[in-house]
């Protein structure tokens, strides 16, 4: 057992020292006696400080001690100092959509799991499977998320940092099959956060299913609807899907099922009426920009239509407004999806024709569901990944400040039990010990 | 105040077991047979009245002829000595010196501050060997012995008697008293003296020490012969060093510490005291003695006290 704070401790003995010390030398009357001359005595304060052979009150005195003792144990924060081991391994698995099949991702763990090893999985989020997590490994599933890599590199510093006491170094192994898309912009800092190197294990990524061709991209709306335009200049470039954009908030059943079939994206974007799933935004304000996957435009729009939360219940977030608000959403229909866009179309500018717009308009049009991309990283992100250099070493980790205190809790308990118990031993006896044996004797006047 | 006769048989506060009696005499025996030459003369002629040891103020008509007076209108036709107003043809009359009683009250101290030092009652026990030795001893002189014992709100009173059963009443009157209470000694000393003519009073002066002196003063103006005991205790003189609380025992508000300094303040003090109150009594004319416990024999007290002639304190 070790303390994080010991200088409570030494605090705390010193105290108790000082307890202790009061007990000895105590400030009370001497040794009651009967003198019939007690009148030729010179008059003086009662109480006299003597230092005495043993302490009075022990109980009291044990008690005040146990009291300071355990309040300052628990504030000098006692941690259990785990056995130590050579080398301990941080098991990072992949369990997004990423992977192709679960079964070989936990196999390649086993081979590698050894007693004592923490094993993290991770799809867009994470978890830490703990001590059993080996024992787990057989009912964990394939997970529809996305896969993060910055996720599950910070939640092994954070494991590094809890286990930093356990292991002289630590070994990160990442079991995954470091898709593209598990990647961003902060993977490879937060890379570089881990202090060694890393055992990069890759597993077969799964088929891009979604990855289909030869859709059309078309609209009905009226002739002189400027949409039209961006939807011209949008499908030069052939989309994966069959795209419908509908500028009627009238839908027909034909759409309906023309929608639920093939992944077909149908998009409903009225010219003024109100959008499917939406309600009047009041009052009217303007917003400026709107984001959607990589396309950003920046425009001011009116903004007269909202998504209630409820229509988001089953549904996607297409794109947002500027300040994060939703302004188109998707739900899915079978095979397919139906795609309800809040956003107004200038009948004047040129808004329709800039590039950024029409890349909007192709990420609406875009195939239902999560973009997705099992392309493997490059290699030289592999290379990043890995790292080069000998493990990490256990004093690298930052010491965790939130570490569970199940033994501070447990003083602070008897802290307090203890000095409950000192007050009622206080009252019960409040004149304890020969004190009051003497104070007794001399008012009965049986003193020798 | 209440008055309790002492009669030793009809009296059963003081009529104990018999067996703790038998163990009293016996403590006492020693003693009795200590004192049992000594004589106790008075320091002055005493009055005239029953016949007795002590040379009185009277001249009268004893068989021992001490001069001749001429005689005088009015004194008695049977004083005239016959044969010699024969040969002078003068009429003298025959004197004698008389000789009388000296009835003698002894008055103790029980107060509780005689209940010293706890475990051995060694004050208390002087007090009660020095009444009962000055007893005996004048009792032996053929002097009528009482006794007072100031106890509490009930003094016991033993009036003064001449049979020789006197000692062994007083000797059970002391043992049945344990010392307790505050009560003033001055009034138990007016007690004694309506029918004492020598007054001894055995105290250790820590309760109504000037009434005391002032009372005893007025009964030796008026003729009585004051003996006064001091019994101190030898740890009063002589306190332990330890650190104590010392409390006075008839007064409880007295609760003093003895430590370091103190004691020497105390000793300074105490010895002051004792000093004056010899000084007092003696001025007074009155015989003052003080008996320290543990220090001399009641036996060789009795001898110092009863050789007093004059009102010199003893120290």
């Amino acid at each position: 057992m070790t303390f994080l704070a010991p200088g409570f401790l030494w605090g705390a003995i010193l105290v108790a020292a000082g307890i202790v010390a009061l007990h000895f030398i105590v400030t009370r009357q001497p040794r009651a006696s009967v003198l019939p001359t007690a009148r030729f005595v010179p008059d003086s304060a009662a109480t006299a400080i003597v230092r005495d052979a043993r302490p009075s009150d022990l109980l009291l005195m044990l008690l005040r001690v146990l009291v300071v003792v355990a309040a300052g144990a628990a504030l000098a924060k006692p941690v259990i100092r785990p056995n130590r081991q050579a080398d301990m391994r941080i098991l990072l698995m992949d369990v997004s959509r990423s992977i192709a099949n679960v079964t070989e991702t936990a196999d390649s763990v086993k081979k590698l799991y050894r007693p004592g090893d923490a094993m993290i999985v991770f799809d867009s989020s994470v978890r830490s499977l703990g001590a059993r997590g080996f024992d787990s490994l057989g009912a964990i599933r394939r997970s529809d998320a996305r896969g993060n890599l910055s996720a599950g590199l910070i939640a092994s510093l954070r494991e590094g940092s809890i286990a930093r006491d356990r292991a002289d170094s630590f070994e990160l192994v990442i079991v995954s099959p470091f898709a593209e898309e598990e990647r961003d912009a902060a993977t490879d800092s937060i890379r570089k956060l881990w202090p060694g190197r890393a055992r990069l294990v890759r597993v077969t990524a799964r088929g891009d299913s979604t990855a289909v061709s030869g859709g059309a991209l078309e609209i009905r709306s009226s002739s002189d609807d400027p949409l039209a335009v961006a939807v011209s200049l949008a499908s030069r470039q052939q989309p994966r899907v069959g795209t419908r954009i509908v500028r009627s908030a009238m839908i027909t059943a034909d759409d309906t099922a023309w929608a639920s079939s093939n992944g077909h994206v149908l998009v409903i974007w009225p010219s003024d009426s109100r959008p499917l799933f939406a309600v009047p935004h009041v009052p009217v304000d303007q917003s400026g920009g709107i984001l959607s996957g990589d396309a950003r435009v920046i425009a001011a729009f009116d903004r007269r239509w909202m998504f209630p939360s409820d229509s988001l219940r089953t549904g996607r977030i297409v794109a947002r407004w500027a300040d994060g608000e939703p302004a188109a959403i998707e739900k899915r229909v079978r095979q397919g999806c139906i795609r309800s866009v809040a956003i107004p179309v200038a009948a004047v500018g040129d808004l329709v024709i800039r590039p950024e717009f029409i890349a909007l308009v192709r990420e609406i049009a875009a195939p239902c569901g999560e973009p997705r991309s099992t392309t493997p990283v490059a290699s030289a992100v592999i290379a990043s990944l890995g790292g080069r250099g000998r493990l990490a070493p256990g004093d690298a980790f930052a010491a965790r400040q939130d570490i569970a205190l199940p033994l501070a809790h447990w003083l602070f308990g008897i802290a307090l039990a203890a000095a409950l118990a000192e007050l009622l031993v206080r009252r019960i006896a409040p004149t304890s010990g020969r004190r009051s044996a003497i104070a007794t004797r001399v008012t009965s006047g049986a003193i020798s | 105040m209440a008055r309790s006769w002492f009669t030793g048989r009809h009296d059963e506060s003081v009529a104990g077991d018999s067996n703790v009696l038998n163990e009293s005499y016996d403590e006492y025996a020693a003693l009795l047979d200590a004192v049992r030459g000594i004589r106790w003369p008075a320091r002055s002629a005493v009055r005239g009245g029953i016949p007795g040891a002590h040379s009185s103020r009277l001249r009268g008509i004893s068989a021992e002829f001490t001069e001749y007076r001429p005689y005088r209108q009015g004194d008695d036709t049977r004083r005239i000595d016959w044969k010699l107003f024969a040969r002078s043809d003068r009429a003298y009359i025959r004197l004698s010196n008389d000789r009388a009683i000296l009835p003698t009250m002894i008055v103790v101290d029980a107060s509780a501050s005689m209940a010293f030092p706890v475990a051995t009652n060694a004050k208390w026990k002087l007090a009660a060997q020095l009444g009962v030795g000055l007893g005996a001893v004048a009792r032996n002189s053929g002097d009528p012995v009482g006794l007072v014992v100031t106890r509490g709100n009930d003094p016991l009173l033993l009036s003064p008697r001449m049979r020789r059963s006197v000692t062994y009443e007083i000797i059970r009157a002391v043992s049945s008293i344990e010392p307790s209470g505050t009560a003033p000694l001055s009034p138990s000393l007016s007690i004694a003296a309506q029918s004492g003519g020598r007054l001894v009073i055995v105290t250790d002066f820590l309760g109504d020490a000037a009434d005391l002196l002032a009372t005893a003063s007025r009964w030796v103006a008026a003729g009585r012969e004051v003996h006064a005991i001091h019994v101190v205790a030898r740890e009063e003189l002589n306190p332990s060093r330890e650190s104590a609380m010392v409390a006075d025992p008839e007064a409880a508000e007295i609760r003093r510490p003895m430590i370091g300094e103190a004691r020497d303040g105390y000793l300074e003090a105490f010895g002051r005291w004792r000093d004056e109150l010899a000084h007092d009594w003696s001025d007074a004319g009155i015989s003052y003695t003080m008996a320290v416990t543990g220090e001399e024999t009641p036996d060789h007290l009795i001898r110092r006290i009863a050789a007093v002639r004059s009102g010199a304190a003893i120290a």
